[in-house]
């Protein structure tokens, strides 16, 4: 217990708010699913078979307290995995996880929302998912009311709301619940224009604030503009770490043709 | 820090049960009362078949009043059980896409049956004050920690299936076979003196029908069982629960990819 006191504290001093180190994760593939006791009954004595996938091999990486830190690759590189073994999800393999704070997971929005339930309840609902407590709720509710844009709807059944303000009122828990360190999903701009808006400013916020964000994303440009620091990852393995503009470039060279590239070039300025 | 941290998953617990205890009564007053019509029914049925077209031997004194106590008794270890196999598949989103303990969301599961079982009272209290039935304290008292071991029982079976149900999934159709076994082993619907009395030992071994045997005598002949009984019911209580446990956190580590 000493021990592991003692190796938090050195972290802090050196300000290193996420550790991972050496980090593995495997899936076994069986060839014959078995999902019912029946089926394991069945196929007691035949032989199991399955194939290993790799989805992380030795991944290490130091994330500072304030850091904005983007992780991209292309399908299936791992970076679910990843993101889902920061949060608790799933247990690496091999190698261990540090952190050195309270998390906020938004892998997906409006954790736990019941189609059956008031706004006002799904409120509380997805606030407590996320790790806040009633007094904390009661604190933010109006806040998260008026952000959601929702105002009189609020003790209508979630049913009864567009696609559109559900996935408001979810952004709206989730931009307010949160802790030191953001773990995202893709899940930065939702809702109409005026609305996504007002998402980005939030984000720019959290700059000022000092909170530290791990984003997964494919959107380079939004990662480029947001991260300090951006993790590439390519077959499971960190193909290069380092500044924004650096590694995004190599991830856009890697991966897209000249004549996309050319497009791109001629669009720069255009996008937000 | 570490205090605070499981505040939080009080609030969390309380949450989860609250919200499905609501979403069962859609916040109506018709919608309590039908809750308590389906417990209610089946005592129908089962009392007037086996009062009127089966009863065997004539009259059993107080029959009604005691097959709805151990009916009771029974639906909240049936419901419980149920509910706690599927809890964690019925809310995979709280697996894989955020970590919370996975044992808040059983035991929310379990809290939801107990809340459902303590509105339900509300019958078997009316059923004593028609027949003019007034238990003794100890009896009452005796009942108090009948409730308390089955909770337990219903907690302890949800740590053992929720999450083997993540792996196989045919659990819950073979969970829906054992529980009328389950109902007709354990003297809810007959009294345990209609067996052969060298049998008495072995039915007794199975919780479920001590509970159910031991809780009507106390309530309603306030007879209890010997220490010796109580001694061997508790151990296997105690034994279950911790089996339940020991599985629990054998198989949840990995869950949240086989969800």
């Amino acid at each position: 217990m000493s021990k592991k006191t003692k190796k938090k504290k050195k972290l802090e001093e050196k300000n290193t708010i996420i550790r991972v180190e050496n980090v593995s994760k495997f899936f076994r593939v069986p060839h014959q699913k078995i999902d019912s006791l029946r089926g394991m009954f069945v196929s007691v004595f035949s032989k199991k078979t399955y194939e290993e996938f790799v989805a992380l091999e030795d991944i290490s990486f130091d994330i500072k307290k304030g850091e904005f830190v983007g992780i991209i690759g292309k399908n299936g590189s791992g970076k679910s995995t990843l993101l889902k073994i920061l949060a608790g999800v799933y247990m690496p393999d091999s190698g261990k996880v540090v952190i050195n704070g309270r998390i906020s997971p938004f892998l997906e929005l409006g954790i736990g929302f019941n189609p059956e339930l008031s706004g006002r309840d799904n409120i509380y609902l997805n606030a407590t998912i996320l790790g806040l407590n009633r007094r904390e709720i009661n604190e933010k509710f109006d806040k998260i009311v008026e952000f959601s844009e929702i105002g009189r709807f609020i003790d209508q059944k979630v049913k009864n709301y567009s696609s559109g303000m559900q996935s408001k009122l979810a952004f709206s828990v989730a931009i307010h619940a949160n802790r030191e360190i953001l773990l995202m999903d893709e899940v930065l701009a939702v809702g109409d224009v005026a609305f996504q808006k007002k998402c980005l400013n939030i984000f720019e916020n959290y700059k000022n604030q000092g909170k530290t964000v791990v984003l997964v994303s494919h959107a380079i440009d939004t990662v480029e503009k947001y991260c300090d620091k951006v993790v590439y990852l390519s077959n499971s393995k960190i193909k290069k770490i380092g500044s924004s503009k650096e590694v995004c470039d190599e991830f856009l060279r890697d991966n897209l043709t000249k004549e996309q590239l050319k497009e791109m070039k001629q669009n720069e300025g255009n996008c937000i | 820090m570490k205090n605070k941290k499981h505040e939080s998953y009080k609030d969390l617990i309380w949450m989860l049960a609250i919200t499905d205890f609501k979403l069962r009564y859609q916040n109506s007053v018709l919608g309590y009362i039908w809750a308590l019509l389906q417990p209610l029914m089946m005592f129908a049925i089962l009392n007037f078949v086996f009062s009127s077209i089966f009863a065997p031997n004539g009259e059993i004194e107080y029959y009604a009043l005691k097959l709805i106590t151990s009916l009771m008794l029974f639906t909240f270890f049936a419901d419980g059980t149920t509910a706690g196999l599927r809890s964690l598949v019925a809310k995979s989103q709280l697996v894989t896409k955020i970590y919370v303990p996975r044992w808040t969301i059983i035991l929310a599961s379990s809290l939801n049956a107990l809340m459902i079982f303590l509105t339900n009272l509300v019958i078997i209290i009316g059923f004593f004050a028609w027949y003019k039935v007034l238990p003794t304290i100890s009896a009452i008292t005796m009942s108090f920690v009948f409730i308390v071991v089955l909770y337990l029982l219903i907690l302890g079976f949800s740590f053992f299936t929720a999450t083997l149900f993540v792996k196989f999934r045919d659990l819950e159709k073979i969970w829906n076979v054992v529980i009328p076994a389950m109902m007709y082993s354990a003297p809810i619907i007959y009294p345990l003196e209609l067996l052969p009395e060298e049998y008495h030992k072995y039915i007794l071994l199975n919780p479920l029908a001590f509970i159910a045997h031991f809780n009507k005598e106390a309530l309603i002949n306030n007879h209890f069982a010997t220490v010796s009984q109580y001694i061997t019911f508790f151990t296997i209580v105690i034994v279950f629960f911790g089996l339940s446990i020991w599985s629990y956190n054998k198989q949840s580590r990995k869950i949240a990819e086989y969800i």
